[in-house]
């Protein structure tokens, strides 16, 4: 009974907390440069105004299944990341299975903006692509090192095993090097500045967003609430210990969604190669170095 | 009559009557239709076989020769003959009116009949000879259905022959050590040969695999190779083909040496012959995978992919462990479903477009929609992302080789597995998506007898995705039978005490997920399709005149990133191994002065070296 009142409620909750995390983000992005910044709640209204939009526009079957794809997949991914107090799926699947199933909402949006046949989404998309390349390597890099110190795959068991060791066995102290290099990762998976090139507004119109409007945006506002939280929480529960209660949490959710944030907030953009570069450059050699020490 | 003897014989028929009634291409058609529906059921109801030994009525050097029927070959025989049997089916429309189809359906049956006869041979001999008609068949296959297609076929030819030369080096020389061809005879005396002598003896068998399964720095034959023969052979050649090379490094390294005595051979540490081996392994899963990404005709990416993904299929088998070896295994019927599928599908565009190109092609979703789906199931499973099968033995694969204890190996795997999502996205995004061209407005659906074969890998693409068990019944008796441990399998996944993979939950979930969307979905007002041409163009009018699509360079900023990487490492390296090549051909041609005297003292020298040995020996 506990269980099916989580699978009916988690992505509530988490759509509740993404939607006022992007409101915060709003807000605070625009009290840095000096704006007072549209209310916290904004992007309820965002979300409530495109649901209701009269003019639905479509270029072909895809494009609709895409969006099923992509909110679809991101439910999915999310009920498998271990929240406080819910982790009956995690016995399911481990932190291998987490890591393809977050590919499956990206290839959705790939393929249905492939369909609106605009090549500012396209070149998004190829943009997306070449960054995932660049981040998702050091990314898993940090996890096969966390896998093999702990000899377990499952992300449920690698936050058990940080907790027993209290503020000290949390990957981040533990392992400095994979913490670090997961988290310059994590911007780009977020698509944060410097990494922003998929969006980048002023360049290709905001990519893969070109050709959404209407109850399609809408979608799109849902995931990415819902995204956000979900891929800051695999890396509170690699690094950062998990959490065991719903305060702690969600704390832990905005501390580490402020520090990304400052960064997001005084930089600019990278263009695609130097971002790859980048990615190849900084975290994946610390990754590897942070592997070296694990294995000598 | 052993039923391997049916087996072979029909096969055998398929080629006679193929050469028979050359003339007539409808009697050929149908005729290979029913011989390999034959193959498909006998090999099927095998089953009941397995165990069964056959000799020849004959014997070579007192030794008697023949086959056997074991869980491994019995994989692998359905594999061949079910692939053979749904690329006849998508030949029958395909092959119409095209030139060289009296030689296509006699040499897809010889080549067949070659690899029946390896996979099912018991004895050194028996194997050697099926291999070099498998061989010649496949040089065969790639000598056909197009211009450039001799010369990359002739590229093989000269790799197949060094290959052959090293096997039979082999069987030469276990014959000189055990004084038997037999399989089961060599298992048993492996044990007593010294440390250094299994390695070396290992190494030739599992190199002269290597060039079959091509396998890194012997890689460069094959996407010529399969990509200018015809579209179908394409599907065949890297579906089943290639794999024989697997098959052969499965029965060596775990059949006949065993896993205990290929771990014996350690050189530093943890550095062994499995490791060395997994290094290899990783190089080809990584270097042809980027190589993909640069390639603009739908059937040479391909054809890269079917190299790179051999690289998982081997670097599964080097992990030594029971879910790895698992993974490996079930990586070739994995890898066998989706690439057939893909190139099914790339074959349909072409039977109606005419073209491969990335540049010239997309929009096509509007006109082929069967053929799409049938690219999208390929194309995700040969990303490996759930719930598709690709995905099940990747992650065997990479489990093994993070739980194994080898990190590098396992992140060697996640590139390849990048590198894949980021090509097979162009490939899609290129043929299917994007702006349809105006030359493609008439464009249709292919047939019934093309989409049949499509439907049916479809769905063993997601139902071995979804039901993995149905493949690991199998794999779990072969493992037993090469005297490994079986993993702890069930119908939908797999449940070891450090945790279990369910796909059946995995896709429950992912189809709640989209219910639950669709019903958001539904919440809003109903939606409009529009033209390709209402489209946003920063305020410029778009129609038919205009090209508004972007495809040609797809990733340019990603081409920017590894060509220094390509340029120092890639190309310097293929430039050493052609410069040494050179330079020791240079000298062996230094042998044929052209002049009558050195050929004589040649003659003479050799012919009195013989008379020295011979009075040794008597």
């Amino acid at each position: 009974m506990n269980v099916v009142l989580w699978i009916i409620f988690l992505p509530i909750i988490l759509f509740v907390i993404g939607t006022f995390m992007l409101g915060y983000s709003r807000k605070f992005i625009a009290r840095i440069e000096r704006r007072y910044g549209p209310p916290i709640q904004q992007v309820f209204y965002d979300i409530f105004k495109l649901m209701n939009k009269k003019t639905n526009i479509s270029h072909g079957w895809m494009h609709d299944i895409a969006i099923l794809m992509l909110l679809g997949g991101t439910l999915l991914t999310m009920y498998f990341v271990p929240v406080p107090g819910f982790h009956f799926f995690a016995q399911y699947g481990d932190m291998l299975v987490i890591m393809y199933i977050l590919l499956i909402p990206a290839l959705g949006m790939a393929l249905g903006v492939g369909e609106t046949a605009n090549p500012n989404g396209s070149i998004g998309i190829s943009r997306a692509l070449m960054m995932l390349a660049g981040y998702d390597i050091p990314f898993v890099l940090t996890f096969i090192g966390f896998a093999m110190i702990n000899h377990t795959t499952s992300m449920y068991d690698l936050m058990l095993a940080q907790q027993a060791g209290g503020i000290a066995g949390w990957g981040l102290i533990s392992q400095p090097l994979l913490g670090i290099a997961a988290l310059i990762a994590l911007q780009g998976m977020l698509g944060e500045k410097p990494f922003e090139v998929m969006v980048a507004p002023h360049e290709i119109a905001t990519g893969p967003m070109t050709e959404m409007g209407g109850k399609y945006l809408g979608i799109m506002m849902i995931q990415h609430a819902i995204g956000i939280v979900v891929e800051l929480t695999i890396y509170i529960n690699l690094f950062l210990g998990g959490a065991v209660n719903w305060f702690e949490y969600i704390v832990k959710l905005f501390v580490l969604f402020t520090m990304l944030l400052s960064v997001n907030a005084v930089f600019g953009r990278f263009r695609t190669d130097d971002a790859v570069r980048f990615m190849w450059k900084i975290p994946l050699p610390l990754a590897i170095i942070g592997i070296l020490f694990i294995i000598f | 009559m052993s039923i391997v003897l049916n087996l072979l014989s029909i096969a055998l028929a398929g080629v006679v009557l193929n050469v028979l009634f050359s003339k007539s291409k409808i009697v050929q058609k149908y005729v290979s239709l029913l011989i390999f529906a034959g193959l498909t059921y006998f090999s099927f109801v095998m089953y009941s076989q397995v165990g069964e030994h056959f000799d020849f009525p004959f014997q070579i050097a007192g030794q008697s020769i023949g086959f056997t029927i074991t869980w491994l070959n019995y994989y692998f025989g359905i594999m061949i003959t079910g692939i053979t049997l749904l690329t006849v089916i998508f030949s029958l429309k395909y092959m119409e009116g095209k030139d060289g189809s009296t030689h296509y359906y006699t040499v897809l049956s010889l080549k067949t009949f070659g690899m029946l006869g390896v996979i099912f041979s018991s004895d050194l001999i028996t194997f050697f000879v099926f291999w070099e008609i498998m061989s010649w068949s496949t040089f065969g296959l790639m000598s056909t259905g197009g211009k450039d297609a001799p010369k990359s076929a002739f590229k093989y030819f000269v790799f197949a022959i060094t290959a052959s030369m090293i096997l039979m080096a082999g069987v030469v020389l276990s014959y000189s050590l055990f004084g038997s061809f037999d399989f089961a005879v060599i298992h048993d005396k492996i044990g007593s040969l010294s440390l250094p002598m299994t390695g070396f003896l290992l190494s030739i068998f599992i190199v002269s695999f290597s060039v079959e399964s091509a396998v890194f720095p012997v890689h460069s034959w094959l996407p010529d190779g399969y990509s200018n023969t015809f579209t179908t052979f394409t599907a065949y050649l890297s579906g089943i083909s290639t794999r024989i090379g697997i098959y052969g490094i499965i029965l060596f390294l775990f059949g006949i040496f065993g896993i205990q005595t290929v771990d014996k051979l350690s050189i530093i540490g943890k550095i062994n012959f499995r490791y060395v081996f997994g290094v290899f392994a990783a190089l080809t899963m990584v270097v042809p995978t980027f190589t993909a990404l640069y390639q603009h005709d739908a059937k040479k990416l391909i054809a890269w992919h079917s190299v790179g993904q051999g690289g998982y299929m081997l670097i599964g088998l080097a992990s030594g462990s029971a879910l790895g070896i698992a993974g490996g295994m079930f990586h070739v019927l994995n890898h066998m479903a989706y690439v057939v599928l893909i190139v099914f599908a790339i074959a349909a565009v072409e039977h109606r477009t005419g073209t491969t190109n990335l540049n010239k092609l997309g929009g096509l979703i509007k006109k082929m929609p069967v053929s799409y789906l049938a690219l999208l199931f390929g194309i995700i499973g040969l990303a490996g992302l759930p719930p598709m099968n690709g995905f099940v033995s990747k992650w065997f694969i990479y489990r093994a080789l993070i739980l194994g204890g080898y990190p590098f190996l396992a992140i060697a795997a996640v590139i390849g597995t990048l590198g894949t999502i980021l090509s097979v996205y162009k490939l899609i995004h290129n043929m299917f998506l994007g702006q349809l061209p105006e030359r493609y407005n008439n464009v249709k659906e292919v047939g019934f007898s093309m989409q049949l074969p499509m439907w049916i890998l479809m769905i063993v693409v997601l139902g071995l995705g979804i039901f993995p068990g149905a493949a690991m019944g199998l794999i779990a008796k072969i493992q037993v039978a090469l005297g490994l441990t079986a993993v702890p399998y069930s119908l939908h996944g797999i449940q070891t005490a450090s945790g279990q993979l369910n796909m059946l939950v995995v896709s429950a979930v992912f189809i709640g997920g989209i219910f639950v969307t669709w019903i958001i979905y539904l919440l809003g007002s109903r939606r409009k399709h529009v033209s390709q041409y209402n489209n946003y163009a920063a305020g410029n009018f778009l129609d038919k005149k205009v090209a508004y699509n972007f495809n040609y360079e797809f990733y340019a900023a990603m081409e920017h990133v590894i060509d220094p990487y390509r340029k120092k490492i890639i190309q310097r390296t293929e430039q050493g191994i052609a410069g040494l090549t050179d330079a020791v051909s240079e000298y062996i041609r230094r042998i044929y002065t052209g002049m009558i005297n050195t050929y004589g003292i040649y003659v003479i020298t050799a012919f009195i070296v013989t008379i020295i040995i011979l009075k040794e020996l008597i």
